[in-house]
């Protein structure tokens, strides 16, 4: 088989049923969650619950983000909390705002977007690998994340590195002819979507879910989330 | 024709010592080649003087180079770029001093005439002749999808393959099955590398194929007397050694990431990198970026148009033409996601029902375990 095919059936069959076993899978995930259903609240209303969600939402990526100092987990391991946030914002650069995975959105969806120039995503691209790396490095030299470090959290780590990894060796044309690093970012990519439902990666999704919910009990309650 | 060879031909034709020489010259330049390849004649490291001088000598003791060409399923295409090709030198060369003893489009002969002329040059040139294929050889419906003469293309291929003493496919569907192996592949249609085993086939692919890629390798073959070096697709590494992407003149709008969205918009009228018109020249090996169309004068990417992949294996079947190359081939719709999530969606709030309930009712009859102190904090 050469890479020309292999590379076929990973944008093809292989990608499909990634695809498919993910919508799935997170569909599955979500509403174990949702379809638990909530406790009805007896006490009266002291606010509005859109209010409090506006609020959780504004505090959570509009205000927390940019003053970490104030946070517990900011003082507790600022590591964690630096590269953890450059990690996830340059995944979601790249992942919305970069061009060859808007077409990907794109061909999926019907529609695409305006990106963001190369330079940029190249950039935040390069600066999630590090914060990668470094939070791998952190992750073994903290006694508490350590402790907290299983085989499936280095599963995560693995499989979400990966793709990164190999999508900027592709991007700059590394080391490897094209069609090769094309074929082990898909292999990656076609990995990490199958392995996503079965981890705690899904938090992508759950955390709107829990700051929707959490912001709606709070402003009905009137009290600061 | 006969034992006269190639230098006496073009003498006689008219053609001067200085205007042979500069033949040479273009001939070797079109080769690609700045030494003669290792294990030639002693020394790798020779120069141009030296390549220039094996060019001469080959076309002076050389006789003409018997040529027959034999059309399967295919458009005609590659013989068509190949006759109107800008660069005479070295089409004239081939097409016109190399001879070609049977050739199907070109021919003045039809019917068992045309039939007999082939044979004829089979058998007179039997080991020496080269076998050009254009048009990918159909294999089912025990070959009547092609017949020629009624006989089956894969009849004709196996008879002509016997006595040649190289193989060249030209254009994609000779080489890798083309448009008429695309899927569902109705006819069976194969490569000529997939029927001749005991041979070793050259593949020019394309669509058409670069007629200065095909008259080189065979100009290659004239010189040198033995096919050129081939990659893993046995495509001859000189044309098919780099991507199109990496010779492409738009590829510092790529680096940039400057891009054309459309096929009429600013970034398009400024010459921007097409990947996202779908562009398949980053995993596109052949020479179009560097050896051009017409004469030099331009190539599909320069006139705005992205690159189909037209030398990779089954370009047909990889994606859409005009969708961007990261785009998956063939993904799901939304509905079969829509589908698919829902069952994932419907069996989650199974287990989420199952769990409430369970909660709910907790078992009553468990004995409780005697409280431990003591354990872990």
């Amino acid at each position: 088989m050469s890479w020309h095919e292999f590379l076929r059936f990973l944008r093809g069959p292989l990608f499909e049923v990634a695809l498919l076993v993910f919508a799935a899978g997170l569909a599955y995930r979500i509403f174990r969650v949702v379809a638990l259903g909530w406790r009805r609240e007896r006490a009266p209303a002291m606010g509005s619950r859109a209010g409090g969600v506006v609020t959780s939402y504004a505090k959570g990526i509009g205000i927390w983000p940019f003053i970490p100092w104030v946070k517990d987990a900011f003082r507790g391991n600022a590591v964690t909390f630096l590269a953890g946030g450059l990690f996830h914002l340059g995944l979601f650069v790249v992942i919305l705002l970069g061009t060859a995975h808007m077409l990907v959105w794109k061909s999926l969806l019907g529609f695409g977007w305006p990106t963001l120039p190369l330079p940029i995503v190249d950039f935040l691209a390069a600066g999630a690998i590090v914060a990668m790396i470094a939070l791998l490095i952190n992750r073994f030299t903290q006694p508490v994340v350590r402790k907290l470090t299983g085989p499936a959290e280095m599963a995560n780590w693995i499989f979400v590195f990966l793709p990164m990894l190999t999508g900027y060796m592709m991007t700059h044309h590394m080391f490897f002819r094209y069609e090769v690093l094309f074929s082990l970012h898909m292999l990656t990519v076609d990995v990490l979507l199958i392995w996503i439902p079965f981890s705690l990666i899904p938090h992508f999704a759950f955390y709107f879910f829990s700051r929707t919910i959490h912001g709606s009990q709070f402003g009905r309650r009137a009290v600061t989330p | 024709m006969g034992e006269q060879t190639i230098s006496e031909h073009l003498r006689a034709e008219g053609v001067t010592r200085r205007e042979f020489i500069q033949y040479c010259g273009i001939l070797a330049g079109s080769l690609g080649l700045t030494a003669l390849p290792s294990g030639l004649h002693g020394s790798p490291d020779l120069g141009r003087r030296a390549l220039l001088d094996r060019v001469v000598q080959a076309l002076e003791t050389s006789p003409r180079l018997p040529i027959i060409w034999l059309e399967f399923q295919d458009c005609a295409g590659c013989t068509e770029a190949l006759t109107r090709s800008q660069s005479p030198t070295l089409v004239d060369l081939v097409l016109n001093e190399v001879s070609i003893d049977y050739h199907e489009t070109l021919f003045a002969a039809a019917g068992t005439a045309a039939e007999e002329a082939r044979l004829q040059a089979m058998e007179t040139y039997a080991g020496r002749y080269v076998l050009v294929v254009e048009g990918s050889v159909p294999t089912g419906g025990r070959g009547l999808f092609c017949t020629i003469g009624g006989r089956s293309a894969t009849d004709i291929l196996d008879e002509a393959a016997a006595g040649a003493a190289a193989i060249i496919a030209t254009g994609n569907c000779a080489a890798f099955g083309g448009l008429p192996k695309a899927s569902p592949n109705p006819t069976g249609a194969k490569g000529v590398w997939e029927i001749v085993e005991d041979k070793p086939v050259v593949n020019i692919p394309g669509c058409p194929a670069i007629p200065e890629v095909t008259t080189g390798t065979l100009a290659h073959f004239l010189v040198f007397g033995k096919l050129p070096e081939l990659d893993a697709l046995n495509r001859p590494k000189t044309f098919y050694g780099t991507t199109i992407h990496d010779r492409c003149q738009r590829r510092p709008f790529y680096d940039a990431g400057k891009f054309a969205g459309s096929f009429d918009d600013e970034g398009a009228r400024r010459g921007y990198c097409l990947y996202k018109l779908g562009c398949k020249g980053p995993t596109t090996y052949n020479a179009c970026a560097t050896l051009k169309w017409d004469g030099g004068l331009s190539f599909p990417i320069q006139s705005g148009h992205p690159c189909l992949g037209c030398s990779e294996p089954e370009f047909w079947d990889g994606g859409g033409f005009y969708q961007g190359q990261s785009a998956p081939i063939g993904p799901p719709g939304l509905t079969t996601i829509g589908l698919v999530a829902g069952a994932g969606a419907v069996v989650g709030a199974g287990v989420a029902a199952a769990n409430r309930a369970r909660r709910r009712k907790p078992a009553p009859t468990a004995p409780t375990a005697p409280a431990e102190s003591g354990g872990e904090p």
